[in-house]
């Protein structure tokens, strides 16, 4: 059994803006080495964890530790092992110097071996398909190879820990499909742990191991993102093929007081019931005990997209 | 505290001021305004009537110092201005806060960034000055004389510096309440003119073409000391205000 040790320690975090509680005590640990979502809506939240955890504001009430150094204690030291990719990430670049030069800046600001910076630039943009544009001016480059010029500066000092907000925000799918599969091979490659914020449900569930919800401030769920689409389902689809006797399928599955809506599709009848996890066997049986032969039942896959709006629409922790 | 980060901080914004055509033509034109006024009114004096001339240099000079100040330091709050709000302007502030950097040594790059080039023009005005006022009364035969003279160069040499402090630091405390660079522009340029104040007072000790000399020490002095206060103040202020927190929510 391997024991992935928490490499991000958040307890009881809270920051207040005026009368605007943006984190309200929130709670939860990111494995070393696993890539981490936090999702919700605009203004839940998201971004001002970010900037929690990279120290670029201090909480009000709780902390947090990254790879053991405390945000409020040890500030510096929390910045020195972590990467940022901030909210619009493409446009944080300095668009006049070339693309070369934002990264030796940075490299120097990070503290990386003055003999190693040609070498390290070269390596990333190469690894980001950007070596042969690296003397063009950042403002210069498209929308997505400025992303991933970002994505280089934060991953330039081999940071522990790369905090992502909204990584794939604003790109076209191609380019968010590219970042997307860097972030995994970084992932893949240096055993890095990421932490990213995303209200894009479906990159969520492609990318983190683990998943967080949040909403106006609250954690509202936690845990492992395969875990949570099968646990948090209140209602699911059922694909049912029968042989023969749809019409009395149809009419047996209606009549249960579980089931909530019901379709037909040529052989196959889609019903949606309610406490799928208790129902489901007592559906089937309904089914069989009056003569249904029943080719197949199959399990509509829950999507995250399921669990994020139940989850919101109860605006509370289960 | 790492000086050489500072250092680097500063050479990264001059690099990127520079590329502002506002503020490269901006120093340019500027730069060259005092030392232009200064020479073309020497050389009217001296080819006008060189014996006259070369008479009231001293007292004119005693004028013309401060005002050669007050244009050399008005750059530094178009560099600051583009130092601090213009970081926030560009979205570049938050990667850059990001880094290990500590809120002293971003301070102090910040500072050094509008420091180093106004002092550089502050410095090159006197001297492009001192050598051309040479070659003029050399041009007619004359003893030299240095303009801006002793007074002048205290002047300039002590509040000069001083001031630039000032405005870096009302600039960074005003970067909280503008959001645009053109806002800290316009703002600078109303405190550079409260500070113009401080350095105009010598000239008026003037009367019937001279200047007291002794009226010129003393107001040069004063001045000197007023501007050190505003600085210690506005920079001790400045140094309170500037952290992350307040950056970021600003």
């Amino acid at each position: 059994m391997v024991i992935k040790l928490d490499e991000v320690v958040i307890s009881g975090l809270t920051k207040k803006f005026d009368d605007l509680t943006a984190v309200d005590h929130i709670e939860f640990n990111v494995a070393k080495g696993s890539i981490y979502g936090l999702l919700g809506p605009n203004g839940a939240g998201k971004s001002t964890t970010i900037r929690l955890l990279c120290t670029l504001l201090r909480p009000d009430e709780g902390t947090a530790t990254v790879s053991g150094f405390d945000i409020i204690e040890s500030p510096v030291q929390v910045r020195e092992i972590t990467g940022v990719l901030p909210e619009e990430g493409n446009h944080t670049l300095y668009q006049t110097l070339s693309g070369y030069d934002n990264l030796e800046y940075f490299a120097r600001l990070y503290d990386v071996p003055e003999d190693e910076i040609p070498g390290r630039i070269e390596e990333l943009l190469t690894f980001m398909d950007l070596w042969e544009r690296k003397d063009d001016p950042a403002g210069e480059l498209s929308t997505g190879n400025r992303q991933r010029l970002a994505l280089c500066r934060a991953l330039l000092h081999k940071p522990k820990v790369l905090l992502l907000d909204e990584p794939t925000a604003a790109l076209d799918p191609v380019a968010a499909k590219r970042v997307r599969k860097l972030i995994l091979s970084f992932s893949e490659k240096y055993g890095q742990t990421f932490f990213i914020n995303s209200h894009n449900l479906s990159e969520v569930q492609r990318m983190c191991d683990k998943i967080a919800i949040i909403d106006e401030g609250k954690i509202l769920l936690s845990g492992d993102t395969q875990e949570l689409r099968t646990r948090f389902k209140t209602s699911q689809d059922f694909r049912i093929r029968v042989v023969d006797d749809l019409e009395k399928a149809g009419s047996i599955a209606e009549s249960l007081d579980f089931v909530t809506s019901l379709k037909k599709e040529a052989d196959t009848i889609v019903v949606t019931i309610e406490d799928p996890f208790t129902n489901n066997s007592m559906l089937m049986q309904s089914l069989l005990s009056q003569g249904i032969k029943i080719v197949e039942f199959a399990e509509e896959e829950a999507t995250l997209e399921d669990l994020y709006l139940d989850v919101i629409k109860e605006g509370g922790a289960k | 505290m790492a000086l050489y980060k500072s250092i680097l901080v500063a050479k990264a914004d001059l690099k990127m001021a520079m590329k502002v055509k506002m503020v490269r033509y901006g120093l340019i034109g500027i730069g060259a305004l005092g030392p232009i006024t200064m020479l073309v009114t020497v050389a009217l004096m001296v080819y006008g009537d060189p014996v006259i001339g070369v008479l009231i240099l001293p007292s004119i000079s005693a004028i013309l110092a401060p005002m050669l100040g007050m244009i050399a330091i008005i750059p530094a709050s178009m560099i600051a201005a583009n130092a601090l709000v213009g970081e926030k302007e560009m979205n570049t502030l938050e990667p850059l806060l990001s880094t290990p950097l500590t809120d002293r040594e971003l301070l102090i790059g910040k500072l050094l960034s509008s420091f180093i080039p106004s002092m550089a023009l502050l410095l090159g005005s006197i001297l492009v000055s001192e050598i051309g006022t040479f070659i003029i009364l050399r041009s007619v035969g004359a003893e030299f004389i240095l303009v801006p003279g002793i007074p002048g160069l205290f002047l300039l040499l002590t509040a000069g510096p001083t001031l630039i402090v000032a405005i870096v630091s009302i600039m960074i405390l005003i970067s909280g309440r503008v959001k645009r660079v053109y806002e800290a522009y316009q703002t600078s340029g109303a405190v550079v003119m409260v500070f113009i104040l401080p350095m105009m007072i010598p000239t008026m000790t003037m009367g019937a073409g001279t200047v007291d000399m002794n009226s010129v020490w003393m107001w040069n002095i004063i001045t000197f000391l007023i501007t050190l206060v505003i600085a210690a103040s506005t920079w001790a202020l400045a140094v309170r205000k500037f952290n992350r927190d307040t950056m970021i929510s600003m």
